[in-house]
């Protein structure tokens, strides 16, 4: 469709990169579809047969808007109102940002979800450019107490409480 | 004359005060969301869907409907007085909107908005009452063969007509029919593509996708291209005065009937939603205007705000039509309700007016109202709402992360949940970067399991034989509609394209540009 | 020598604007006003633009006194600007608005006054509203 061309852009490497997935995933997908078990019982549709459709329309696609990209066809980037289009890709803010998500899930079972949740609050805070400091910490921790309160003691979510606040009633499900 | 019982049946539960109170707080969300820039309901739905954990079905469906409508009437406020649409179907009300408020008529300009959206929710709801039931009854005689034809309209339209792309579209269809794959095959037994980790073996949770796609992505993305620089507000004249002149009235009341009847029929087929009914609209409203309004056009002309408002509000109870009556989905918002239904066990289709009557009415019976309560809050808090705007980014996109990470967490109480969730972010902020839509990948991940089952029945009954798809009168049809509607909506995107770059053109203003595709 | 402002468009902004004239007057210097944002929201309103902005600056002409704008984006907080321009053109009177806050309102909103007064090389002068 209108996928427009920019004149004088660089060779879109991640654009090629991506679509180049999207196609080795299908190629992925097809490969394992052949070691899916198909019992005698499956009846005429087998569990196959839809991977073989997708993995073959993964990699048709991929393909195709591989050579879209490569003929100029370059993707819009979604746009939005928090969006600078015009800057460029910070990719720190991406890499922390999935480090401290990686590390919320790592701390919930042994200090709790409240203190993972404060943890990724207060440090994405951050990242987002939050200043003064403290006041991420005034909003975060109150925060991950309210929420493990609301819906851990109000609604009954298993959210663990972890060993600070193990066995105050308002923070357990 | 049955159904009309019902309904009543349904606004009797729907009044009751707690129901009430729930209805309040869903289109509150749902309008504070719509003025934000960054959430949408989609998200929002998906953020709140631990609450299905604790809250029983009617409660948790009537807040969240309360949201969808809301999110509706909140984006027009932030196109009008910010020139930002804070919703992708609010793209068009920038246009005359933001003209008019910097012309000094900003609060007529959003209480034609308001009241538009409200005589639109209401009438489409009305229609939405009559029609649902019919076409339940006719959707209980479908086969397995017709629900084929119809899923397979909706996996194309979806993929190729949201976003800008039609590979890309499909693309994204595609990988969430994959993620659908993943897990035990429900019929056979089987596992597949589960590369021997537990975690998957129960599948990838619908939640979890959506929201790793809708809010770890949308956090990401935003993160990484962080905007610089606030944009203006203009001020509001107070007063209730400068609301509506006689002629305003005048002016407003053929656009926003107008802007019903394109808007409610475009929602309930799946060819683009809202925001295409918007552009439909406003080109209509332009066309139709005659002498002074002509003139005004592209400097604030009330038609180009009533209309448009009133067709995506229109547009919103369409969508609702397929989703209660055949459990398609036809919008990112709609595809995470039906994850919700899901929640319950509840399979929205044709029986879901017959086993869950009580439930149905009552959640349509919470449309009226909430378009009701709508309309009041709208109004008076405009001031509310724009201060909503100046809650920093940083403790927002936090926010979204840390509620992300907790409904991930509560799918399953596992951290793994919270990893694959990451995962899923990283896909969904690659994406967004490279022009994908994202709403086909959750549509795809919720029919796909549905479409293998209905497939298989089909295949079944005929004996493995494939041309039975094509055999039904029904399923030939929906075919042809399909062919249809791509050669319409192809010309009709290109139309609404070529638009709006010429009214771009002519406003000279710098413009914040179009979220393409789908409400967030 | 100059006295620096802080502005934000609101009567307290107004009344800082005033104290600063005045002061400027009476010291036979100039002015320099400091208006920013960490441009980390959407909207704005210590932010000035458009009309505000141009009042202040008419106010400014009518006074009779040379002054100079400061008014720009930037990432530190409006404390840290403020501070930052008074060193660079070696203030001898920064005036900041103050206001009635409660302690819990002090502790999650900061204070912009109070690090001022803290941190600042030259005398401070609060001015209140009303």
């Amino acid at each position: 469709m209108s996928a427009q061309g920019q004149v004088g852009r660089a060779v879109p490497v991640g654009e090629l990169v991506f679509a180049a997935g999207i196609a080795g995933l299908g190629v992925f997908a097809l490969a394992r579809a052949g070691s899916i078990v198909e019992p005698v019982t499956a009846g005429v549709l087998g569990p196959r047969v839809l991977p073989y459709i997708v993995g073959t329309a993964l990699v048709i696609l991929g393909l195709a808007t591989l050579i879209r990209v490569l003929r100029g066809h370059f993707g819009e980037a979604e746009k939005g109102e928090d969006i600078d289009p015009h800057a460029h890709t910070h990719w720190p803010t991406v890499v922390i940002l999935v480090a401290l998500l990686a590390l919320h899930a790592a701390l919930i079972v042994p200090l709790g979800w409240p203190v993972a949740a404060a943890v990724l609050f207060v440090g994405a805070a951050w990242t987002f450019g939050a200043k003064p400091r403290h006041r991420a910490v005034l909003i975060g921790v109150p925060l991950a107490l309210v929420l493990q309160a609301a819906f851990a003691g109000g609604l009954g979510l298993s959210l663990p409480p972890g060993p600070l606040l193990e066995g105050v009633p308002i923070f357990s499900g | 004359m049955d159904n009309f019982l019902t309904l009543l049946d349904g606004f009797a539960t729907a009044a009751q005060p707690i129901y009430l109170l729930y209805a309040l707080v869903g289109v509150f969300v749902g309008t504070a969301v719509g003025v934000l820039p960054g959430i949408g309901p989609a998200m929002t739905v998906a953020l709140l869907m631990p609450l299905t954990y604790s809250i029983e079905p009617t409660a948790a469906l009537i807040v969240f409907a309360g949201i969808y409508y809301g999110g509706m009437y909140g984006g027009s406020t932030t196109s009008i007085l910010l020139n930002t649409p804070g919703e992708a179907a609010s793209v068009i009300t920038t246009l005359e909107g933001n003209a008019m408020a910097r012309a000094g008529r900003g609060t007529a300009a959003l209480a034609t908005a308001a009241i538009g959206s409200f005589v639109a929710g209401t009438l489409a709801t009305m229609a939405l009452t009559f029609l649902a039931p019919t076409a339940a009854e006719l959707a209980v005689k479908l086969g397995p063969v017709d629900y084929v034809a119809l899923m397979v309209l909706a996996f194309l339209t979806v993929g190729a007509l949201l976003g800008s792309s039609i590979t890309r579209g499909l693309s994204s269809l595609a990988l969430g029919l994959f993620l659908g794959l993943v897990g035990v095959d429900a019929i056979s037994g089987q596992q597949r593509y589960t590369l021997g980790v537990p975690a998957l073996t129960d599948g990838i949770d619908v939640v979890l996708v959506a929201v790793a796609v809708f809010a770890v992505g949308e956090a990401l993305y935003v993160g990484s291209l962080l905007r610089r620089g606030p944009i203006q507000v203009i001020p509001v004249t107070k007063g209730w005065r400068t609301w509506m002149t006689r002629s305003d009235w005048r002016r407003s009341v053929f656009p926003w009937l107008r802007g019903t009847a394109i808007g409610f029929p475009i929602g309930t087929i799946p060819a683009g939603g809202a925001d295409v009914a918007t552009f439909l609209s406003y080109a209509g409203e332009r066309r139709l205007a005659k002498g002074e309004a002509r003139r005004q056009f592209g400097h604030g002309a009330i038609e180009g705000v009533a209309g448009p408002e009133a067709a995506n509000n229109a547009a919103a109870a369409g969508v609702l039509v397929p989703l209660l009556t055949l459990g398609i989905p036809t919008s990112a918002t709609a595809a995470v309700m039906l994850a919700a239904f899901q929640r319950y066990n509840i399979a929205p289709g044709p029986l879901l007016f017959e086993n869950e009557s009580a439930l149905v009415w009552a959640l349509i019976a919470s449309l009226y109202i909430g378009n009701l309560m709508l309309l009041v809050l709208n109004l008076p808090l405009v001031g509310i709402w724009v201060k909503i705007l100046q809650i920093p980014r940083h403790y927002m996109y936090a926010g979204i992360l840390t509620f992300a990470a907790m409904g991930a967490f509560a799918v399953n109480f596992r951290q793994d949940d919270v990893l694959i969730l990451l995962a899923i972010g990283l896909l969904g902020f690659f994406m967004r970067r490279y022009g994908y839509p994202v709403a086909p990948l959750v549509i795809g991940l919720i029919l796909g399991p549905i479409f293998e089952a209905q497939l298989r029945r089909a295949l079944s009954i005929s004996q493995g034989d494939w041309a039975t798809l094509v055999q039904s009168p029904f399923a030939v049809t929906v075919y042809s509609v399909l062919v249809v509607i791509f050669a319409l909506s192809l010309v009709l995107r290109r139309r609404a394209r070529k638009l709006e770059k010429v009214l771009v053109h002519e406003q000279k203003e710098q413009m914040v540009p179009t979220t393409v595709g789908e409400d967030r | 020598m100059t006295v620096v402002a802080g502005y934000v468009p609101n009567p307290l902004g107004e009344a800082v604007l005033d104290a600063a004239i005045e002061q400027a007057r009476f010291r036979g210097t100039n002015v320099v006003v400091v208006n920013t944002t960490r441009a980390d929201r959407l909207v704005d309103p210590r932010y000035a633009q458009g009309e505000p902005l141009e009042l202040m600056k008419r106010r400014l002409d009518e006074s009779g006194v040379q002054y100079a704008v400061r008014h720009f984006t930037s990432t530190d907080t409006a404390a840290e600007d403020l501070l930052q321009v008074a060193q660079e053109v070696t203030a001898d009177l920064v005036v900041i608005g103050v206001r009635h806050r409660t302690p819990v309102g002090k502790l999650l909103l900061g204070s912009t006054a109070q690090s001022v007064l803290l941190q600042a090389q030259c005398p401070v002068l609060a001015v209140k509203h009303g």
